[in-house]
């Protein structure tokens, strides 16, 4: 199994990515950290997987040399699981990106990371509502101290492709 | 009133009413659709950046984008 860490620019990819693998990626508080992509692998439930630590990217409609290596890793990689990583406290543009990596068919699971720092801004999250309207596990999770980072790992099998349509249903309808 | 982006003073804030067509794209995923409130917090000159609080998160322009945006101002 192959696995992407896909996100924005420094919402924590690079922190889960050496978290999960024991590698040691640079980590810097600032974004654009990550322009080339690095590889690693971990084992889930004794399967061996294969992870990629993707440069963070707005969208799916590059800008930038980092944004194009994140879009053309997404497609060259076709039968693979996107780990969707989200700054909770910036939830609305995350889920954009995370619709659209959707959109192209690919199964994903969603790591709201920063969720402390969300919790401290008093940004209150549905989770379970969230997980209903898209049809995709979402976990809170805190990177850097590796709360919730089991959880993903291992829900990560339930991850299979969600129709657009059954979003936008279960969503209520387009507004 | 309405206005563009570019043109907002500082601390100023409105509704996105209209995002040039080829745009719309580029910017959504930075949080930035019609109907959005955002509020102008900081604004350099020539090139730009422009800062711009939507949903509590900074977002940056350049000043060229945040002249193809227009804002609808709070009065």
């Amino acid at each position: 199994m192959k696995v992407l860490l896909m996100g924005h620019p420094n919402v924590g990819k690079s922190v889960f990515f050496n978290r999960l693998t024991g590698a040691n990626v640079t980590e810097s508080n600032y974004p654009g950290t990550t322009v080339d992509f690095t590889k690693g692998y971990m084992k889930i439930d004794g399967e061996d997987v294969e992870l990629i630590d993707v440069p963070g990217t707005f969208s799916l409609d590059p800008k930038d040399k980092a944004e194009e290596v994140a879009v053309a890793i997404l497609y060259e990689n076709k039968d693979v699981k996107v780990i969707c990583v989200i700054d909770a406290s910036k939830i609305e543009r995350g889920v954009y990106l995370a619709l659209e990596i959707l959109e192209e068919g690919y199964p994903i699971v969603i790591a709201l990371n920063m969720w402390d720092a969300a919790v401290d801004k008093n940004i209150q999250i549905d989770i379970n509502n969230l997980q209903r309207i898209l049809g995709v596990a979402v976990v809170p999770t805190v990177a850097i101290s590796g709360e919730g980072i089991k959880e993903l790992t291992s829900r990560l099998k339930e991850a299979r492709p969600v129709e657009i349509d059954d979003i936008i249903r279960n969503a209520g309808g387009l507004t | 009133m309405e206005k563009k982006l570019s043109e907002m003073e500082y601390e100023e804030e409105g509704t996105v009413t209209d995002i040039e067509g080829t745009l719309r794209k580029k910017v959504a995923g930075m949080g930035i659709r019609v109907g959005k409130r955002l509020k102008m917090i900081t604004k350099q000159p020539v090139k730009g950046p422009v800062v711009v609080v939507v949903d509590e998160a900074n977002t940056s322009l350049g000043l060229n984008i945040a002249e193809k945006i227009i804002v609808e101002m709070k009065s």
